[in-house]
């Protein structure tokens, strides 16, 4: 019997009836009067001086209203990571150079979007072509060319992470593996391309509506580019057809049509092609991974060392978070004594990477629990024995990093060895393998430098009992509008249907960091529960004095239900209670404040989910072919507020995570992207989809809203390690290097028997 | 120059005059305000753009608008009754069969399209039949579990 | 974006020829537009006149008679062929090469004969049609050609037609007794295009089982799709065993040009050739001998 009434309840999505008629209205289906259409210019070459640029032409073009380059702006260059102003490293419009095939240099605005397109046709720009590099690892040699003035061998960010004395340690190894991999770049290929639409108006005032992650990071960022007070920006989030990482950072649509429309005080929409979307938006961090990992004969882990070199891309963006976050998950989920990482991200003249669901931590799994299976083979020591020996607790201190309250490792240990046995013996040819993780509930850092808390919301009763829940957090797809609402409804002790949320627009929501690094849950979650507690309190001041009940007993409200908790029979309706408290104030309305932002938490979560995942693959050897037959998780995530969400989140995930193992890549020839198309990147349909299991785990979080914590990224976590232990057990080979195709599996086996060959 | 464009969408006859060029997907977003319907793409690979044509399930962004002239075309806007949703649409609220739902009216077409034809299929077939349709938020298994429940006849359609 | 053209739509092929003839080189034609609208919408392709012959009806027919044949008019649907009983009961195959062909929603529109004169050296049809041995029938204001349909195809995205000619029919003769088919392709995404593709027709003999004809074509290993001529002639009047099938593969793999491209090395498209020849093989004589 459950203690909570709305809470871990299976509900329909509160934004479900909009998206399911198809009357919900995203950024991209806006129409405003006089709205004009813009197109962006991007540079052909992946590092050239811009020596000019003729406008002319494109202006005189019959319904072009306005053609702007990097001159039209104030020349700053902006970024993600404010306090530290070297980061801060892209025009968005360059001015003097460009550094990555699809680097804007000018936009238009016209009457419809095919006037403007051809008026791109007609801008005359003046390139010197420069030397180019694109792998990091030639990018940091000295006659490299430098990407940034004064920045060293593209060396664009080092991190280092460190605790114990990996050196001596290894010395009391028993066994110790060296192992390389290549981790692949990724598209986040929301199916909503980035896209906005700007309105400056003659008062001076901004209003940009875009399909977003953070309203208020591109409130903020917007601002400062453009030279206006932050409170004269307003973001408005209207639905959003997916993030996953890729819209969290001002883009180029942003900018370029807030760029016009200040030039034309008219509404100004800009959407991005897919082809732009694939060449000219951030993407997942290509990394070169180096990892030594030594042991006791017994696989106690004593040591490991991590060295990475990420392929940064022409500017900063996220990419610094994700140098360190792969360092620090390269250290989960086991209890090393002594560890130790560098992480250098190199600047190249491709696509800029940055942050992508998973954030680093989906390259540090494949590495490292590629590299676990290998040294517990070495051994002779069962996969799920040796991760059992070495997982973290609960109340587990990474040596001087972060503190793990809850932890429910082991149980995920447990159940998926119960489901390993449950398989069977497997036909040939066929494999399940496993791969563990731990990811964080909401990053800390504030790189961001904001002096805002992290998260905030109101709750606003008004006289019929329904209640406004102001909050900043977007709604990307993810789901935080019905668990957020579900969180406020528990608290107050009312009905889902009871909240109405309002939700990323920063002209009326408090401002929250936005959905990235699995906050929304969390961080926001603890907001929203102040907020309604704190509404809560309010009301129950006038629900007590009505029912005048002995000082002894207090008082809850459930179902909309004020009662005493040890004679609920004894109560006044919550409708009742709210008409009193407005009277009581003299007409006005309930407003109940919260906030959150983690003190005293570290510097990097204040809590952290995990689980064991276990892939079966059945390979065809003849052609190294695969099917991914099957995908069971058992993930912990605290108390579960929306069980649908969640396992939404889980096949999403594994849909994401194991296309990043099984087929999705971006090739690329001089910087050039091959496949910017849907067509010929390859993603999972539902033809390729697995089946998907997901086992519960029963854990509790104290920092987390109700005992909650993340379940969104962490997911995509361990897919793509556990496809590549699974194609080991089922035909002897290791792949190395993501993705894992059939050609590379073919090759390998071919490779393996010849071995077998000559050792005969 | 612009040609006459006559077609039923839900249920409701237009005339239009369109550029030769226009796709069917623009018709029905830019000319008649319908925009459920989506577009992801500018390679006919993504399906958020389909509909339902003369009874067959097609992406409308590969279609002249002109070819569809005097053929039924049937929109997500044309799935509810009112205000009463059609079984496919309250299965996929019960089984959360969509997230950021900038897929899903692509989805939904396919999929009555799919009963239309075959209104029990096995689940290979459900598979089958939104395949041509890319979901990068669900995982598809919860939309395939919304199409079963809609097969096995628990949602009944208000006559 | 797509450049304005002015476009006619024809209801009969008299009156499609007409115009083709007369527009020629500054006019495209349009069936089902699946092939042809990606590459006007990324502007590779601009035509001042679009001739849109989706609405001949008389050239969407599927005809099935003991003696002659299959003759499947040049605008039926892909979805069409895919559901037809007819050919389901008796050209199954090209039932299967049909489900697996891009999507639903692309099936339902697009014609087998738009798929043929688009001519991608990857196409699913051609392949199992040259394994059928196919004829087509071309015609024009002139009159009308016929030859087979691997002599249709001439380099990437090139075809036989004339200046004014049309696709109208394709033709698949009655299979011999103890004759069947067999195709498949590779891919890494069950729906995705072909890899490579391999189909192979077999007849037998009645009583001695000996391989009386034997035809093997693969798809996206050359510019156009290809008979593996020596690759029969090592299959062709012997019994057929595992060991045959075996060689024929590796002949098979010698005899194509593949390319290397993002989907696969030359090596491996070789490599997929040899394994899928012979899989296909056995597959085809399997059914050969029960037909």
């Amino acid at each position: 019997m459950s203690k909570y009434s709305v809470i871990g309840t299976r509900v329909n999505r509160v934004d479900g009836p909009e998206k399911v008629t198809g009357s919900a209205k995203y950024t991209f289906d806006m129409v405003l009067t006089n709205m004009l259409y813009g197109k962006i210019l991007r540079s052909p070459y992946p590092h050239a001086k811009i020596l000019n640029i003729d406008t002319s032409q494109a202006e005189k073009l019959i319904g072009v209203k306005a053609v702007v380059t990097g001159k039209d702006t104030l020349g700053k260059k902006q970024g993600i990571w404010r306090r530290f102003p070297e980061l801060c490293d892209e025009e968005i419009l360059c001015r003097e150079k460009v550094r990555y095939i699809g680097d804007p240099v000018a936009a238009v605005a016209a009457i419809d979007e095919d006037t403007a397109e051809e008026a791109l046709d007609l801008i005359e720009v003046e390139y010197e072509p420069l030397p180019a590099v694109f792998d990091p690892m030639e990018a940091i040699k000295e006659d490299a060319p430098q990407i940034h003035a004064g920045v060293e061998l593209n060396i664009n960010v080092t991190r280092h992470i460190e605790w114990g004395d990996v050196d001596e340690a290894f010395k009391k190894c028993d066994h110790i593996r060296e192992d390389q991999f290549k981790c692949s770049s990724q598209a986040h290929m929301c199916m909503e391309t980035h896209d906005a639409v700007a309105s400056f108006d003659y008062s001076g005032k901004l209003t940009v509506w875009t399909s977003t992650q953070s309203s208020y990071y591109i409130q903020a960022l917007l601002a400062g580019m453009l030279g206006l007070r932050e409170g004269d920006v307003r973001v408005i989030k209207p639905h959003t057809g997916g993030g996953f990482g890729s819209k969290f950072e001002l883009d180029s649509a942003q900018f370029c049509a807030s760029v016009l429309s200040m030039k034309l005080c008219k509404p100004v929409k800009i959407v991005l092609t897919r082809e732009e979307e694939f060449t000219a938006t951030k993407r997942r961090t290509p990394m070169y991974y180096y990892l030594k990992l030594g042991a006791k004969k017994d696989g106690t882990l004593l040591a490991k060392e991590a060295r990475v070199i990420t392929e940064g891309g022409a500017y900063t963006g996220m990419g610094a978070t994700a140098l360190y976050l792969t360092g620090f998950f390269s250290s989960f989920p086991y209890k090393y004594p002594n560890y130790r990482y560098d992480g250098y991200r190199v600047y190249t003249n491709t696509a800029p990477t940055s942050a992508m669901r998973g954030f680093g931590a989906p390259q540090s799994v494949f590495a490292g629990e590629s590299q676990l299976d290998m040294l517990a083979e070495d051994l002779g020591i069962d996969p799920v024995e040796i991760r059992r020996k070495n997982g973290m607790t609960p109340n587990y201190e990474v040596p001087g990093q972060a503190y793990i309250q809850s932890c429910g490792l082991h149980q995920c240990l447990d159940e998926i060895e119960k489901h390993i046995k449950k398989r069977g013996k497997l036909p040939p040819n066929r494999g399940i393998g496993i791969a563990a993780y731990g990811f964080m509930s909401g990053g800390i850092f504030n790189w961001f430098d904001t002096p805002y808390a992290f998260s905030a919301a109101i709750v606003r009763i008004n006289i019929d009992g329904k209640v406004d829940l102001f909050t900043g957090a977007c709604e990307i797809g993810q789901g935080s509008d019905t668990t957020l609402s579900m969180i406020c409804a528990e608290e107050l002790g009312i009905r889902l249907e009871d909240i109405r949320i309002h939700a990323g627009d920063t002209g009326i929501c408090p401002p929250d960091l936005g959905a990235w690094g699995s906050r929304e849950t969390l961080m926001n979650g603890n907001a929203v529960k102040m907020a309604a507690a704190d509404a809560k309190r309010q009301l129950m001041e006038f629900a007590a004095a009505k029912l005048g009940a002995n000082i002894v007993y207090d008082m809850d409200i459930k179902d909309r239900w004020i009662h005493l908790v040890d004679r609920p029979e004894r109560g006044i309706s919550y409708f009742d209670a709210v008409k009193e408290a407005i009277r009581g104030k003299d007409g006005e309305v309930i407003i109940g404040r919260g906030h959150y932002t983690p003190h005293r938490k570290g510097m990097i979560s204040p809590a952290y989910s995990f689980g064991l995942q276990a892939a079966e693959v059945e390979v065809d050897p003849e052609t190294g072919r695969y099917k991914l037959i099957n995908v069971t998780t058992a993930h912990e995530s605290g108390t579960v507020i929306n069980p649908v969400g969640i396992e939404g989140q889980l096949e999403g995930a594994i849909m994401m995570a194991g296309g990043y193992g099984f087929c999705e890549d971006q090739p690329m020839d001089e910087g050039k992207i091959l496949n910017p198309s849907i067509a010929d990147y390859k993603l999972i349909r539902s033809l390729d989809m697995p089946e998907t299991d997901i086992l519960e785990i029963d854990t509790y979080e104290p920092e987390g809203p109700f005992g909650a914590k993340e379940a969104g990224e962490g997911l995509t976590n361990p897919t793509a390690g556990a496809i590549g232990n699974a194609v080991y057990k089922a035909v002897g080979v290791r792949i190395n290097d993501l993705p894992i195709t059939p050609e590379k599996i073919f090759r390998a086996l071919k490779e393996k028997e010849k071995q077998g060959k000559k050792s005969k | 120059m612009k040609k006459e464009l006559r077609l039923t969408v839900n249920g409701q006859p237009y005339e239009l005059y369109v550029k030769p060029k226009t796709l069917l997907v623009e018709a029905l977003r830019d000319h008649l305000g319908l925009t459920g319907t989506k577009r992801g793409c500018n390679e006919s690979a993504c399906g958020a753009c389909t509909v339902i044509l003369n009874g067959m399930a097609v992406k409308s962004c590969s279609i002249l608008a002109l070819q569809a002239g005097g053929g039924e075309v049937l929109t997500v806007e044309g799935l509810a009754r009112g205000t009463e949703l059609h079984p496919l649409q309250k299965a996929f609220l019960d089984h959360g069969a969509f997230q950021c739902g900038f897929c899903t009216a692509g989805m939904l077409m396919s999929a009555k399209a799919l009963l239309g034809e075959n209104p029990k299929p096995a689940k290979e077939q459900i598979k089958e039949g939104i395949d041509g349709n890319i979901c990068r938020c669900t995982g598809y298994n919860s939309i395939i579990r919304a199409v079963t429940a809609v097969a096995k006849g628990e949602y009944k359609e208000e006559k | 974006m797509i450049r304005d053209f002015e476009y006619f739509a024809p209801k009969t092929l008299k009156e499609a020829l007409t115009l083709w003839d007369k527009y020629g080189d500054e006019s495209k034609i349009i069936a089902g537009g699946q092939s042809l609208l990606i590459l006007m919408r990324q502007g590779l392709v601009a035509p001042e006149y679009l001739i849109d012959i989706k609405g001949v009806s008389e050239l969407n027919y599927i005809e099935s008679d003991s003696k002659k044949g299959l003759r499947i008019g040049a605008l039926t649907t892909h979805r069409t062929i895919e559901k037809s009983p007819v050919i389901q009961d008796g050209f199954i195959v090209l039932a299967e090469m049909e489900r697996r062909l891009a999507s639903i929603q692309t099936r339902n529109w697009g014609t087998i004969g738009g798929n043929i004169c688009h001519a991608d050296p990857a196409g699913d049809p051609a392949p199992v049609l040259i394994a059928l041995n196919a004829t087509l029938t071309t015609a024009s204001l002139k009159g009308e050609r016929n030859m087979a349909v691997e002599d249709f195809c001439l380099d990437y995205f090139e075809t036989a037609l004339e200046h004014g000619e049309l696709l109208t029919e394709i033709q698949i003769p009655a299979a011999p007794p103890h004759t069947s088919t067999a195709y498949t392709k590779f891919n890494v995404i069950e729906s995705d295009m072909a890899t490579v593709g391999v189909a192979v027709s077999i007849t037998l003999g009645s009583s001695d089982g000996i391989c009386q004809d034997i035809r093997i074509a693969l798809g996206a290993v050359a510019p156009t799709p290809m008979r593996a001529k020596q690759a029969e002639a090592a299959l062709r009047g012997k019994k057929i065993t595992d060991n045959l099938l075996k060689e024929a593969g590796e002949i098979a793999s010698t005899e194509v040009e593949p390319i290397s491209d993002m989907l696969a090395s030359e090596e491996y498209r070789r490599e997929l050739v040899r394994v899928l020849v012979r899989r296909v093989g056995k597959e085809a004589l399997a059914r050969a001998k029960q037909a």
